[in-house]
């Protein structure tokens, strides 16, 4: 079987896993539900693994094939075909995508066994994989922008997915709407890449830009920055980023899998993707790199000062996906998908120890409410330590080599580069003091409540079920988070699940030892060989300096953190009186929130107000009202004369054609 | 005689008919004063046709006639059914038609 | 057989006075049935290749004034032709599956109603175009007038009926005078006898100075039915006021009637005028998109949601055909279809949920979904249809559009875009207010019935297969549509010379 075939394979399973839950919701057992999820994404790995080989087995320069079913829409001179695109980025990325998918099914199929929407949940994952998927083996721009905007309708559907919560279907609109405001951006950018080269495949688009747009052209860059657009949604970087942090109203898995391993990295895939595109535009990748910088730092800057468990988690990826960012949009393309790999697994892993824990702590997430969880829950304490590790770039874990191999390119090309890559550098401090603060505050210490009932009962903690967002008392009918989550030390889908992540937290990074082997790069490389940037290597020498900087800065970072909140727990409380404002800008998310109330969100609300209450009533009725009025008023004249007074009648005859006589009579004379 | 006193008597007669219609109630008072002013443009009619010396003013005069009798007729139709029915007979009171 | 397919609803209808009172609602089903069935034979034999008329039927009706009695099909109208038959079908059985005052009157109303539609989009004369278009009217002032509600807080049935006659008669008696205007002056001008035939007529088109008064009195009754921006005065009312079986029928369907005009009779018929007044409409359009999507949002009234989402997408299709291109008017055509597929299983479902909340203000309503699983996945198709989500062919139709726009005048394509991230947002709110959220006590959460379901489930089949081959109408449409603007090409350089 070719390449594509495979493809086609991988696409097909999810879909038909969704199809087959959501058709036979009522008839299926809720575990068939389940293993039918969990088995289409784990098929769908296998023929992604299928589509590997293949290409493995073909010439470097020749790993690319498109394939198309059926004409989707062509007329009027656009052809738009149902098409797929395989090279080695998508296959990396659907490798990528459906190995961490199926993990988090995994999960899951153990982490929401007593939710009364189980099965709408598999329904709603497996389609979630699907679009993802979609969106990456798309072979034109209008399936992308289909792919795009499925996985955000997937995404909105999974946060919403209790939907008895007013928080949580508030959130999910607001991630839809950004969303769609994302999809804007690449359907206008679609449409300028027609009129400018009058195609939307990419085969065609990325053959023909390099000789259609000179560098620099002001419609190359108009296109790069529409794109940003949509990658800047869908990525959830500055200023699109509100929807995320709110978007951790949905189930943990769900958070794990869409708003930390592959939805919201669709924005790296994106500028990788159009890659040839960024490159003859330079000023929109340098704004992209430099949203990125901005992204990586004051998301560290808030997560540090948030408490929600869920949240500061949510608040790292943002700022691990300021990285990717910036490295694909300055030419690190490998290394950005590199570290997309490998924050993958450990923020799903990271998110998964966050469900273990907050399902213990009956769905509280302030942490400020946790300690004492080393002696509660060994395997997942540990776990959390081994996702922090990777995250804070511990050196040898896997995120130490993909951070510093974007940050090592950065510097490697000069220039304003190798600020960013002190930026990142500064970035990669705030990470490893917010992920530690982090594993500081939840594992050691004396046991809270809850940690303590479930040392002394082996139960879990059963409180009053609330919501953790506003703190109202839910009600217990459908729809609701489920009371009896379980916890990973029970559950064998949900510890394996963690386990295989783990590992890869752990050990993925040495697929990619600068110096020692280069498996990644070597395949994905021949992909970008057509922009220039690719070409640019950091030495051996100078990659190995920045990685001893990034372990310094590391084990700094978490030294750091032991300090502040287990020497000298007093430190942080006095560091949050002196410095009240910035604390305060931290706490407060920078007032983004704010911000877009003001000036997007209430002004349109005005506007629509002002149509329904004023002009509604003024013009358009005005308009009736005025014709009525008009033909009423000449209607009134007419009444007067019509006095009925038959002497009156004949007195204005008379009257009239006396004066008709006269006017004759002076005329004649 | 000359034409003058034709048309004379004939602006007298009409303008006694106009102010018995304008002034008067009674709506068999106003038919009569329609009556004369009708007859006030016949008698001009008939002393035009023969100062011109031609018939055409005598067939108007007699076309005349004949559409004043049958006004006259429904006219006093009108009246009798009015007085049929107890209405007042009084074209200040009978004004059902006013807009 | 398009003689079959335009006067069965109307002799099913009349036949069905002489059944028992609880027979007339099946009968006219079956009616309807029918004629979905001629539809769809008719759309089975369609060649799509061809750009000309098919299926014609030309027959002098009134010979000293030129009218013959000409009908026939080609892409503009074909599936136009289909898409009625079928939301006349669903109307008429869900309406069937409830208690109607009067039956046998109110299923007459609707056949006759169907036969009105139907000829307005297969005559191809002029007048008798004229003439089935002002007949549409007559069925529906009766149904909204006599079967509607009255509101506490507004007008009565009759006045907001009386409102919409009002509004849509002096539109549609400026179109009679401008066809008749029309077919005279083209008769002076060319020095042959009277002639109504759109065909004939728009092989000379009259003198530029005609046009453009003449342009106007077309717009305004085809502007008035859509309804666009200041026009749209009788809409909320008469909305409020009609039976929901009737307005999911009458703006699935009343609606496109008008942007076809367009595409029918003023593009061949007045091309110069259409050149000089581009700009004019396309403002109209815009205005509509974003006052309709700006009204969309802060209704409460979910009746009056989809209402005014219909002028934004009417305004969508409005610029998809004065963006005087192609793919503009491809993607006109597709979304007139998708639209009518969109908007008719939203009033169902309105009417769906208002019998068991026993209200239309989704203030009062939420927590639908919960018992309800397949009406809320219905629910949930139908709203992203609505607000045109990539992948379905809502999107496919603006995209179309969108890109005739972004060819012919970028600015106008940057304004209409904003209009869809409005449509987000006033479509998932209406889904969300109603399905999700908490139950409010007095709002029962019941599974639709089965009975319901069979009329809502295969509209809904529709939007999904359109949305997976949208190909199937663009393929079809293309080479009328192709005619229908290449008409203008000439006028436009003509135009050119002249500056």
């Amino acid at each position: 079987m070719s390449a594509t075939s495979w493809a086609w394979l991988v696409l097909l399973l999810p879909l038909l896993g969704s199809i087959a839950v959501a058709v036979g919701f009522r008839a299926i057992p809720a575990r068939v539900a389940g293993v039918v999820g969990t088995a289409s994404v784990g098929l769908a790995f296998l023929c992604a693994l299928g589509v590997l080989f293949n290409l493995l087995g073909e010439d470097a320069d020749a790993r690319h094939h498109a394939s198309s079913l059926w004409t989707y829409a062509g007329a009027a001179g656009l052809d738009i075909k149902l098409g797929v695109y395989v090279d080695q980025l998508s296959a990396f990325m659907i490798l990528v995508v459906t190995g961490v998918s199926a993990l988090i099914h995994l999960y899951s199929f153990g982490y929401m066994q007593s939710d009364e929407g189980y099965r709408r949940f598999f329904s709603y994952l497996n389609f979630f994989v699907f679009s993802m998927l979609l969106l990456v083996l798309a072979g034109n721009f209008v399936l992308l922008i289909v792919g795009w905007a499925f996985v955000g309708f997937a995404s909105y559907a999974l946060i919403s997915f209790w939907y008895r919560r007013a928080t949580a279907t508030k959130a999910g609109m607001k991630a839809f709407v950004i969303n769609v405001v994302g999809d804007i951006g690449l359907v206008l950018a679609a449409l300028l890449i027609f009129r400018e080269l009058g195609s939307f495949d990419y085969g065609a688009v990325f053959a023909h830009a390099p000789g259609a747009f000179a560098r620099g052209e002001w419609s190359v860059t108009a296109i790069c920055l529409l794109l940003l657009v949509g990658a800047f949604a869908k990525s959830a970087q500055i200023p699109f980023h509100t929807w995320l942090p709110d978007a951790m109203e949905g189930p943990t898995p769900v958070s794990a899998l869409i708003h930390a391993a592959t939805m919201v990295t669709a924005g790296v895939y994106l500028i990788a993707r159009t890659h040839v595109l960024f490159y003859l535009a330079p000023t929109a990748a340098d704004v992209a790199a430099l949203i990125g910088l901005a992204t990586l730092l004051v998301a560290g800057t808030i997560a540090i000062a948030q408490t929600d468990l869920k949240r500061i988690v949510a608040y790292s990826t943002m700022s691990q996906i300021g990285y990717m960012i910036m490295g694909v949009a300055i030419g690190a393309y490998a290394q950005g998908l590199f570290h997309l790999m490998t924050h993958a697994f450990f923020k799903a892993l990271l998110f998964m120890t966050a469900g273990s824990i907050i399902s213990a702590m009956a769905n509280l997430q302030d942490i400020d409410r946790m300690s004492g969880f080393w002696r509660a829950m060994r395997f997942t304490s540990l776990m959390l330590v081994v996702g922090g590790l990777a995250l804070a770039a511990f050196p040898l874990t896997s995120g130490f080599f993909s951070k510093d191999s974007i940050l090592a390119y950065a510097e490697a090309r000069g220039g304003i580069y190798t600020w960013m890559a002190v930026g990142g550098y500064v970035g990669a401090l705030l990470t490893a003091i917010y992920t530690f603060r982090l594993v500081f505050r939840v594992l050691p210490g004396r046991p809270c409540e809850e940690a303590q009932h479930l040392i002394d009962t082996g139960e879990l903690y059963h409180g009053p079920p609330v919501n953790p967002a506003s703190g109202e008392e839910e009600d217990t009918e459908v729809g609701f988070p489920g009371a009896h989550h379980h916890i990973a030390e029970r559950s064998w889908p949900m510890a394996a699940a963690m386990g295989v992540l783990a590992l890869g937290a752990l050990f993925a990074g040495l697929v990619q030892i600068p110096g020692v082997d280069n498996v990644l790069f070597g395949f994905l490389d021949p992909a970008f060989a057509d922009s220039p940037l690719a070409a640019i290597h950091p030495s051996a020498g100078a990659e190995w300096r920045g990685l001893a900087i990034g372990a310094a800065i590391s084990v700094l970072g978490i030294g750091l953190a032991w300090y502040l909140w287990v020497a000298r727990p007093q430190l942080p409380r006095l560091f949050r009186e002196r410095l009240r404002p910035v604390y305060l800008l931290c706490l407060n998310k920078w007032y983004f929130d704010e911000a877009i109330d003001l000036l997007v969100v209430r002004p349109a609300l005005a506007i629509g107000r002002f149509a329904n209450n004023t002009f509604e009533r003024l013009v358009v009725d005005g308009v009736v009202t005025g014709a009525r009025d008009a033909v009423g008023g000449a209607g009134g004249v007419v009444r007067f004369v019509q006095s009925g007074f038959v002497r009156s009648y004949a007195l204005l005859l008379i009257a009239g054609f006396a004066g008709l006589a006269l006017y004759f009579l002076l005329r004649a004379t | 005689m000359s034409i003058e006193w034709y048309v004379v008597l004939s602006s007298l007669l009409f303008a006694t008919g106009a102010m018995g219609i304008l002034l008067r109630r009674s709506p068999i008072v106003i038919l009569l004063c329609l009556e004369l002013m009708l007859n006030a443009g016949n008698l001009a009619l008939v002393a035009f046709s023969r100062m011109v010396g031609n018939q055409q003013g005598q067939v108007f005069a007699l076309v005349v006639m004949v559409v004043a009798a049958c006004e006259v007729v429904v006219g006093l139709g009108l009246i009798v059914a009015i007085f049929r029915r107890k209405l007042p007979l009084d074209v200040d009171e009978l004004r059902e038609l006013r807009g | 057989m398009i003689n079959s397919l335009l006067w069965a609803p109307l002799a099913f209808g009349l036949a069905g006075l002489l059944l028992p009172r609880r027979f007339a609602g099946w009968w006219a089903t079956l009616g309807a049935a029918a004629t979905l069935g001629v539809a769809i034979a008719l759309l089975a034999g369609f060649d799509s290749g061809a750009a000309g008329l098919q299926y014609a039927v030309d027959v002098s009706w009134i010979p000293g004034l030129g009218v013959d009695y000409s009908l026939g099909l080609d892409g503009l109208n074909v599936f136009l032709v289909v898409l009625t038959a079928l939301l006349w079908l669903g109307g008429t059985a869900f309406a069937a599956f409830r208690e109607q005052r009067r039956p046998h009157l109110f299923f007459l109303m609707m056949l006759l109603a169907e036969t009105a539609t139907l000829g307005a989009f297969v005559a191809q004369d002029l007048l008798l175009f004229v003439l089935f278009f002002d007949l549409m009217l007559i069925p529906f002032y009766f149904l909204f007038g006599a079967w509607g509600s009255d509101r506490e807080d507004g007008p009565t049935a009759a006045a907001a009926t009386l409102k919409m006659l009002v509004y849509t008669l002096v539109g549609s008696l400026l179109m009679l005078v401008g066809a008749i205007a029309t077919a005279i002056i083209a008769a002076q001008d060319g020095g042959h006898h009277l002639t109504f035939s759109i065909a004939e007529l728009a092989k000379h088109p009259i003198a530029e100075g005609s046009q453009r008064w003449i342009f106007w009195f077309f717009a305004a009754a085809f502007l008035v039915k859509m309804p666009a921006f200041l026009l749209h005065g009788w809409m909320p009312d008469a909305y409020r006021a009609a039976p929901l079986p009737v307005l999911a029928v009458f703006s699935g369907v009343l609606a496109k009637v008008g942007a076809y005009g367009f595409l029918r009779v003023v593009l061949p018929l007045f091309p110069a005028a259409t050149v000089q007044f581009q700009e004019v409409v396309l403002v109209i359009a815009l205005a509509s998109i974003l006052y309709g999507s700006a009204m969309a949002f802060t209704q409460t009234d979910i009746r009056l949601v989809g209402g005014y989402s219909s002028v934004a997408q009417l305004g969508f299709i409005t610029a998809g055909i004065f963006a005087l291109r192609a793919d503009g008017a491809d993607g006109a055509v597709l979304q007139m279809v998708n639209h009518g597929l969109v908007v008719a299983p939203l009033f169902i479902i309105v009417a769906v949920l208002a019998e068991r909340s026993g209200t239309e203000d989704m203030r009062q309503m939420g927590g639908m979904a919960m018992r309800a699983p397949v009406l809320a996945a219905l629910f949930l198709i139908v709203t992203l249809a609505t607000l045109a989500m990539p992948g379905s062919a809502n999107f496919v139709g603006e995209f179309y559009i969108l890109n005739g726009l972004f060819q012919a005048k970028i600015v106008y394509a940057f304004v209409a875009i904003s209009g869809v991230a409005m449509s987000a947002y006033y479509a998932l709110r209406l889904y969300q207010r109603t399905m999700h959220n908490r139950r409010p006590d007095t709002v029962p959460s019941r599974e639709i019935g089965l009975r319901d379901g069979l009329v809502l489930a295969p509209l809904v089949l529709c939007i999904v297969g359109l949305a997976l081959y949208p190909q199937l109408i663009l393929h079809r449409t293309d080479p009328a549509v192709k005619r229908s603007v290449a008409a203008l090409k000439t006028p436009v350089e003509g135009t050119l010379a002249k500056r």
